[in-house]
């Protein structure tokens, strides 16, 4: 029988494959639904698969409100065992409302 | 003119905090143009959004498909979430300041909010409202807000959102007015028969049909966790504006403390110095028996100040993860003697405690983004305060450790038929940590041991909740039948009021 701390230290290097960052401003305003977009990087990123992430959701002036760059166990597992020569990697972004509406007075 | 709606075939959606996923038939973005592009007011624009709905609506009631409005997707219950279709409403952030000339003779409101009244669109965030409003050039503020500001504002007062003040209601409890669109082409402006604000030729103006025969429809209308229909755009009354300065500490929990959590009696312990606050909440965690206070007292703001309502950060701090709380949730369901550290550090992250002066909309401003965060709420009479507490406490000595802590906070009486806040002065005693199985049986079980206690009580529309059409008959009594006809006033077909089903209202007894 293996003890409790062996076990949470036998869990805890799983997450090594596992990352995420979120990128995001001080005071986001988020337009629309996130939208995920899977990407691969091939022999250190000298490829990319879309070469890059295009916003396409991003609509009428709208900029980026967030962008969360995540790898989950499984794509964690394909860039150790590649030697980190496949790294795919999943971008998740959100646009951002175009500014501020004018306030109107009622009519 | 504004872009046409675009559909997207998405057949998964969450909330925001991932802490449910729903299989749904797709996505309608809508826009909202600017006004200056073209020169045409933001009455025509809201009415241009309406006759976008319509089309939706239109569609949605001939293919059979149930449609929901969704700003933020802020919610930890599942009101949001359908099978068919969600209309993203965060881009349709139009706002209006109202003419007092616009306002109907018998308003019975003071000059002071008859000058201050503003209509907000359904997709402007709690942040929008308060930086609208707090803005140097209008100096008015929210009476109160969630802690969060991310939510819509017709996503966090159609659940029952209520933030806390001791003299004021609800989130919700701002509103005076407000646009429904309904299927068909109809859409109602509804106020109360007791409270006329706008002018029937205003109303006219918007192109909609004033509904203000009775105090019912609005007050069912009002939280109505999107089942009457679309909320376009709501109207609400304003405070001047003013400064929270905010005072915290740390207490253990003794009968001096007990005092003011449940009877608000501020005299006994020190941390209050004998004076009331404006905002107090005291988070108890059960793991240590330490209590967070904070309290808040307003203050007079000077007209020139500027509030500042950006995120800041030191890049050098370690800190928790975006999404560290799945790891954390997983592991302590597995490690349960992990727990009570967990809860310090919960409690220290999810409540904050710094001292700081400024407006609401700095204090409840925005905050680091998480991940499966748990949450729900329980209210309870004021009477009631000490004896709820302490059922929860003995329910978390009970089940073992559990990754949660308990904040007190304090909300006033709405009359909205299906308040979160429906008693005279309410503890809301929010149950918040970090997502896990644990935390999911604690919720179950919190409703059912506060029931055994003969605890009359009602819990939170937009987070986890264990509601059932005999609670909420039980919350509700003769209010639930109120809120279904009037439901029935505005969706007059069965197939006009499945469009705006979803099994959240279903399982509640709320559909028909």
């Amino acid at each position: 029988m293996i003890s409790k701390p062996w076990r949470l230290l036998a869990i805890l290097p799983l997450t090594t494959a596992c990352m995420q960052y979120l990128v995001q401003p001080p005071a986001p305003s988020i337009a629309g639904s996130p939208r995920a977009v899977k990407a691969q990087s091939y022999l250190g990123s000298e490829l990319q698969k879309p070469p890059y992430v295009l916003a396409s959701d991003c609509r009428n002036g709208e900029q980026l409100g967030r962008v969360l760059v995540k790898r989950n166990f499984g794509q964690g597992l394909i860039s150790w065992l590649t030697l980190g020569m496949v790294a795919p990697a999943t971008v998740v972004y959100e646009c951002a409302n175009a500014g501020d509406p004018g306030l109107g007075d009622g009519r | 003119m504004a872009q046409a709606p675009v559909f997207h075939p998405d057949h998964h959606w969450s909330n925001f905090h991932q802490t449910y996923s729903q299989v749904q038939q797709g996505t309608w973005d809508l826009f909202f143009p600017a006004s200056s592009a073209d020169g045409k007011t933001v009455l025509a624009d809201l009415r241009e959004t309406t006759q976008q709905m319509h089309g939706i609506i239109a569609q949605a009631k001939q293919a059979a498909i149930p449609l929901r409005g969704v700003g933020s997707r802020w919610s930890l219950s599942a009101a949001p979430a359908t099978t068919g279709w969600t209309i993203n409403t965060n881009r349709l952030r139009g706002r209006m300041r109202i003419d007092p000339a616009l306002v109907d003779p018998g308003y019975t409101g003071t000059a002071d909010k008859r000058n201050n009244l503003f209509l907000f669109q359904c997709g402007n965030t709690v942040a929008d409202v308060n930086k609208v409003l707090e803005s140097p050039a209008l100096q008015r503020s929210l009476h109160t807000s969630g802690a969060a500001n991310g939510q819509t504002i017709v996503g966090a007062t159609a659940t029952g959102t209520h933030g806390s003040a001791l003299t004021f209601g609800a989130l919700h409890d701002h509103i005076v007015g407000l646009h429904l669109v309904a299927p068909d082409d109809k859409h109602y402006w509804i106020e109360r028969a007791s409270y006329p604000v706008m002018t029937p030729a205003w109303v006219n103006s918007l192109g909609a049909t004033l509904k203000r025969a009775d105090d019912d429809l609005f007050n069912a209308a009002v939280v109505s966790m999107g089942a009457f229909g679309l909320i376009e755009s709501v109207l609400i009354e304003t405070t001047p504006r003013y400064l929270l300065n905010c005072r915290s500490g740390r207490a253990p929990l003794d009968e001096d403390l007990w005092a003011a959590i449940g009877a608000l009696d501020f005299s006994r312990h020190s941390f209050f110095g004998g004076v009331a606050p404006y905002f107090f909440q005291a988070v108890i965690n059960p793991a240590t028996d330490e209590v967070l206070l904070n309290a808040n007292y307003k203050i007079a703001c000077p007209p020139a100040y500027q509030p500042q309502y950006g995120l800041t950060q030191d890049p050098d701090k370690i800190g928790p993860g975006f999404d560290s709380l799945s790891t954390v949730g997983f592991i302590l369901d597995r490690f349960p003697g992990l727990i009570p550290r967990f809860s310090k550090l919960a409690a220290d992250s999810l409540f904050d405690t710094k001292q700081r002066i400024g407006t609401p909309g700095e204090i409840y401003g925005f905050k680091a983004p998480q991940l499966h965060v748990a949450s729900g709420s329980i209210a309870v009479a004021l009477p009631d305060a000490r004896m709820a507490v302490e059922t929860l406490i003995t329910l978390y000595r009970d089940i073992g450790p559990v990754p949660l802590v308990f904040g007190c906070r304090y909300v006033r009486k709405s009359p909205a038929l299906l308040a979160f806040n429906r008693f005279p002065v309410g503890l809301m005693v929010s149950i918040d940590g970090i997502d896990s199985s644990l935390s999911r049986a604690f919720f179950a079980a919190a409703a059912a041991r506060i029931e055994a206690a003969g605890l009359a009580f009602t819990q939170h529309w937009g987070k986890t909740n264990a509601y059932t059409p005999a609670r909420v008959l039980a919350a509700y009594k003769g209010n639930l039948q109120k809120w279904k006809d009037a439901r029935r006033q505005v969706l007059r077909t069965i197939a006009d009021r499945q469009i705006f089903n979803n099994d959240y209202i279903a399982q509640r007894g709320l559909a028909d």
